[in-house]
This record gives C-alpha cells, structure tokens and sequence, in this order.
C-alpha cells in the first residue's frame, strides 16, 4: 500500500516537489531561528554563565568605553568567593549589532589555558605564549574568515600572527581571538597601558554570586573608577539587550514557518484527496477499511513534511557547522550552532505538522460517501 | 437455501421536495452459481440494487442475506472486510487506480487477505490470465485500450475468489466487438469458475448471456423471465 502513496505523490511530482521545497525552505529558516534562540539560551544560562562575573565599567556598555585599572585584580581577588581573577582587555570592530563582528579578547595566555574550556584543534600553546603578536582564534571565525595557523590577520590597527585554531564547549566563545594582555594593551589607539576593559572572576563552589558581586562593586567603591558586576549570563545579556528583543521576536518567525509548512502540506493533501475522492470510494468498494483510507492519506502529508522537513532541517545543519554564523554587539556574540536538540526537534515538527496536516483530508477520504462519490462521471 | 436473499427491501432518495422510490417492497433470491441480469429503463434503481446487495449503500428497510450474512447490520468497517472477502465489483469504468499497473491493481484485493506473497502472485497470475491479459500486467491503465481496462476490472473482482460479483453496465462504455469479447469473458467465469453474477444491462443482447433475466420498473420487477432460452 506504500507503493499506492509513493506513486500517488510521484504521478503528481510537480505538486510534490513545490510542497516539499516550500517545507524545505520554511523548515531551513524554522531550524535557523531555533539556533538563534538556542545560542542566546546558552550565553545566559549554564556553569559559565552562572558561575563566572564580569566586573566592568558602571554605566558602560561599548568594551572600548571601560576603562579598568588592571591591579583591580588584586583587590577583587581579595573578595571572599573568589578563586581566581582574570582582566581581559576587549577590542571589537564594530560596538553595533553586527553579524561579522570581530572581538578581541588580550588577557595572560597562562590563565588563558588555565582557566577556559578550550581544545586547540591545531597549533600550539607553546608558540601563543612565546611571540607577543600570536593570537589564538576560534574555529566559527576561523571557518568564517577562513583564518589558518601560520597566517597574518590584520584588522584595523591591530595585526596578529595565528599560532592556533581552538574549540571550545560555549560555541559563542568560537568566535573570539584570544591575545596576550599587554599586546592588546599597547595597541596604537587604544592607549591602554595599565588598563583593561574587565576581570572575568571565577568563583568558589560555594559562593553565592549575586552576594559576591555586591560585594566585589562595595570594595572597588573607594577606587578610582566605580564598577558594576554581574553574573557572565547576565552581563552578556545586557550588553546584547537590543539583539535580545529582536532574538525574542524572531521566535514568532519559528512558529510563522511551522504554520507555513502546515498550510502549503495540508492545501496539497486536501487538493490530492478531493481529486481522488472517487478512487477512495473505489477502494472501499474493493475492501479497503475507512481507517486503512485514513492510514494511505495520513501517510501522505506525513511523507510530504517529512521529506521537505528533514531535508531543510539537514540543509540547514550543514549550512550551520560550516557557516560558523554569529552575530553580535558591543563584544558579546551568539553562536549559531548546529544542535542535535535542533535535528530532533526539526524532524519532530515535520511529523507532528504532517499528521495534522492530513487529518482533516484523511478524515475526508474515511468518510466519502462511496455511492455518491461512485456517481460523478 | 439461496446465496444471495432480498426480503422486502426498500430505498427511496430525497431530491429537494419529492421522494423518489427505485426500490419498493422487492424481494428477490438468487442461487449459486446463478448469472442474473437486471434490465429497465435508466433512472429505476438497477446500480442501486447493487449498491445495496455490495453494502455500499444502506436500505431503508428490509433485509439483505448474503451467504447468510445480514450485510444490513454491519457497521462500515465490518462491511468492508466482507467485500474483501465475499464480493467483487465490476464497474461501468473500470476505476483502475491510474497510478498502479494492470498487475498492480488486481494486486490489491489480495493485499486485503491474509494470503502469503506466493499465493498472492499464483491469484494474480490467474486472474490475469482469465481474462487474457498476462501479457499486459506492466502496462498501466492509460497505455491499455477501453476493452483491456474494464477485463482489468473483471481480473480484480474476481482476484479475491467473491462467492458473488456484481456488475453495473459492464459493456455499457464499450464498443459493440469489445462489448462481445467482455460477455463471452463473463460467461465463463460464470460457467467455468461457477462464480454467481448479478449483473445490470440495458442491452438485451448483453442480457441474454444470463441465466436468468429480471427487469426492473418503478420500484418493482415486472415481467419476471425466470430461465429464459439459456
Ligand atoms: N445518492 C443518491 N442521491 C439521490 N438520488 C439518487 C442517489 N442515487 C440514486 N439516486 C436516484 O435514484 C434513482 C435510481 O438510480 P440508479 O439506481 O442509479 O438507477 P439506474 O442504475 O437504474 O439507472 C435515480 O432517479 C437517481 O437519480
Ligand atoms: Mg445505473
């Protein structure tokens, strides 16, 4: 009976292949707004972003408008909950929202390799820390900008040697290129010797980050610049806020292409069945069950969802692992990675949106009155 | 006791503001092995004698016997394994599925039985080669000409061994020499498959080739002919 449904689909292929390319396509973007949502999920929640604080400028936002002493270190580090403190001067091309934003993270490479979760996929520690201009670059811009060990890159005033390409388990920290502290620091135009634009500061196991970060921004009042410090996830949500909105709009944009899919698959299946009503009738004539007429239309849109789902839905996993997309601002950015919660969830959708789509034209063809539908010439 | 009983069975339809009545109070027996053929006028309700007799349609009263089931008291799901057991159906156009092939399409009842893929394929097989057509089991609907269509249909309504076939102007969109060749085809299921047949005409040649010939007019049998030169 597969074969009845799979002839059925192929005899009508240019109406297959529209509705298949059609889910396809809304499936692709349903896929792509989803790793929108899931990149933003993970920057603001999670250990890192939970269990790490930025300390940074009061009333900044744009990383080249903070402006930190460095030996703020030393203080935080003073600060009880506190198990490690790592300044980290930040340089980005563009503060606006930007989807080849470029940041620059200079801290010690040391601490660098000490305390974030990094794998280098190629090149060597040994060399970032031994050349002052090496630069270390996550795998999403290194895909991106097609950026490999050994080259120069140079962007604005500022050029570094690549002396590695690194993977991290926070995809949005793939798109950082890692320096060392006091090559940013004296870069032409930035004037920063002494400064930095925050301390990333990693907590005990048992401290309790709100209370420590009130109390990190109470000991720095006394100093000469004041502070604001909050949790990693909260500070990056901030900074993204406008992005934010935006991201949480787009989630509309998810539901509008399952609504698309549904719509294109169900107008097909309803047009198949009405003009198949009589062979339906015919079928039953033969011995076919109302529910088995059910079975062959249902099995219909499922296969017309399906196959325009998954193929987006894969499409879209491709497009994502070598696209190594990220959009950002003000130094913060959202990875869009491709997720197996994605691939699962897109290939749920495409079935769930099948059945529904079909059900009101199964319904159709389980019920046709068989004689009257018999009698049209 | 006879294969297929008719108590008093009637039907009429709603069009608009009057009831039309085909069906008026009939009663009819047919034996194993029997080939009846109902003649009238068109519009008397011959196709839905049938209708009801292959429980696609439902009378308003009465009872239909068929091999001693009351085919008027089982539920749609019910009534379709029966047809896929006990009846086959011979349209006035044929209704192959286009998309299937002759093989295919007589294929189908069987997938309805629980038969294994070898006895499936030797009914198939036999079908097809009872009504002539081995050699066009790849072909599809289209690529056949009208005469090998409807025996296409024939090949299908018997595929499933019914105890009854019946057939609704079986000749009625042929031409006069393929129209000989579809009547000479269902005189020998009759005769040699011993397969009972009711089957609607307006033709008393295509008649005549019935054991036993019945018209039909306003909601009665009239003129019953009860083994005619046959
Ligand atoms: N489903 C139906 N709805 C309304 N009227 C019908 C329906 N089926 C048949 N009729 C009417 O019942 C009468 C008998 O129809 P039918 O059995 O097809 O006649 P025949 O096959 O003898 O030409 C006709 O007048 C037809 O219009
Ligand atoms: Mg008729």
């Amino acid at each position: 009976m597969i074969a009845y449904v799979l002839k059925t689909l192929w005899r009508h292929r240019t109406r297959t292949i529209l509705t298949v390319s059609g889910s396809a396509v809304a499936m692709f973007v349903f896929c792509f707004v989803g790793s929108v949502q899931e990149g933003l999920h993970r920057l603001t929640t999670g250990s890192d972003a939970d269990r790490s604080l930025i300390v940074f400028q009061e009333n900044r936002f744009c990383p080249t408008t903070s402006r930190l002493p460095e030996d703020y270190a030393r203080k935080i580090r003073e600060v009880s909950g506190v198990r490690d403190v790592m300044p980290i001067q930040v340089w980005t091309n563009n503060c606006r929202a930007s989807l080849d934003i470029i940041v620059f993270n200079g801290a010690d490479p040391a601490q660098i390799e000490k305390s974030r979760p990094l794998k280098l996929v190629s090149g060597s520690w040994d060399q970032f820390r031994s050349q002052r201009d090496a630069a270390i670059v996550g795998r999403s811009i290194a895909s991106r900008r097609g950026l490999k060990v050994g080259q120069q890159f140079s962007i604005g005033d500022l050029s570094v040697r690549i002396a590695g390409v690194f993977e991290s388990t926070i995809p949005s920290e793939e798109n950082l290129i890692y320096t060392s502290l006091a090559f940013l620091q004296y870069t032409r135009g930035l004037d920063s010797a002494g400064l930095v634009t925050q301390h990333e500061v990693k907590l005990t196991e048992d401290a309790d980050p709100d209370r420590v970060a009130a109390a990190i921004d109470e000991k720095l009042r006394s100093g000469s610049v004041a502070t604001k410090t909050r949790r990693k996830g909260a500070f990056q949500a901030s900074t993204l806020s406008d992005l934010v909105d935006l991201i949480g709009f787009a989630h509309w944009l998810g539901y509008a292409c399952v609504g698309l899919v549904l719509s294109l698959v169900a107008t097909t299946t309803v047009m198949s069945v009405q003009d198949r009503i009589k062979e339906y009738a015919v079928l039953q004539t033969i011995g076919v069950r109302p529910l088995t007429t059910m079975r062959l239309v249902l099995t219909e849109s499922i296969l017309l969802c399906l196959v325009g789902g998954l193929s987006g839905t894969l499409l879209a996993m491709i497009a994502l692992s070598l696209g190594g997309f990220a959009i950002g601002a003000e130094g913060a950015t959202i990875a869009f990675r491709p997720t197996p919660n994605l691939a699962v969830s897109g290939s749920i959708v495409s079935i769930f949106v099948g059945i529904i789509a079909g059900i009101a034209p199964a319904v159709q063809a389980a019920t046709v009155p068989i004689v009257k539908a018999l009698r049209q010439p | 006791m006879a294969l297929v009983e008719l108590h008093s069975v009637s039907k009429s339809f709603r069009k608009g503001d009057e009831t039309i009545t085909p069906l008026d109070d009939v009663s009819l027996d047919i034996q194993a092995g029997e080939f009846v053929s109902l003649m009238g006028p068109s519009g008397t309700g011959k196709s839905t004698l049938l209708n009801l007799v292959s429980g696609i349609d439902r009378p308003d009263s009465g009872q239909i016997i068929v091999d001693g089931t009351d085919v008027t008291k089982l539920s749609r799901t019910q009534l379709a394994d029966w047809r896929a057991a006990n009846l086959g159906y011979i349209f006035q156009t044929h209704n192959l599925i286009p998309v299937l092939t002759a093989y295919e399409n007589v294929e189908l009842p069987t997938l309805l039985l629980k038969l294994s893929a070898s006895q499936r394929r030797q009914r198939v097989e036999l079908a097809l080669e009872a009504v002539g057509l081995s050699d066009r089991a790849g072909h599809y609907p289209r690529q056949l000409s009208g005469g090998q269509e409807q025996r296409v249909g024939i090949a299908r309504a018997i595929v499933a061994h019914p105890k009854v076939v019946v057939a609704d102007e079986p000749t009625g969109s042929l031409d006069s020499e393929t129209s000989q060749q579809v009547q000479v085809l269902l005189q020998r299921l009759n005769q040699e498959l011993n397969i009972t047949m009711l089957m609607v005409t307006h033709d008393t040649e295509v008649a005549g080739i019935a054991t036993r010939q019945l018209v039909l007019d306003r909601g009665k049998f009239v003129d019953r002919m009860a083994g005619t030169q046959r």
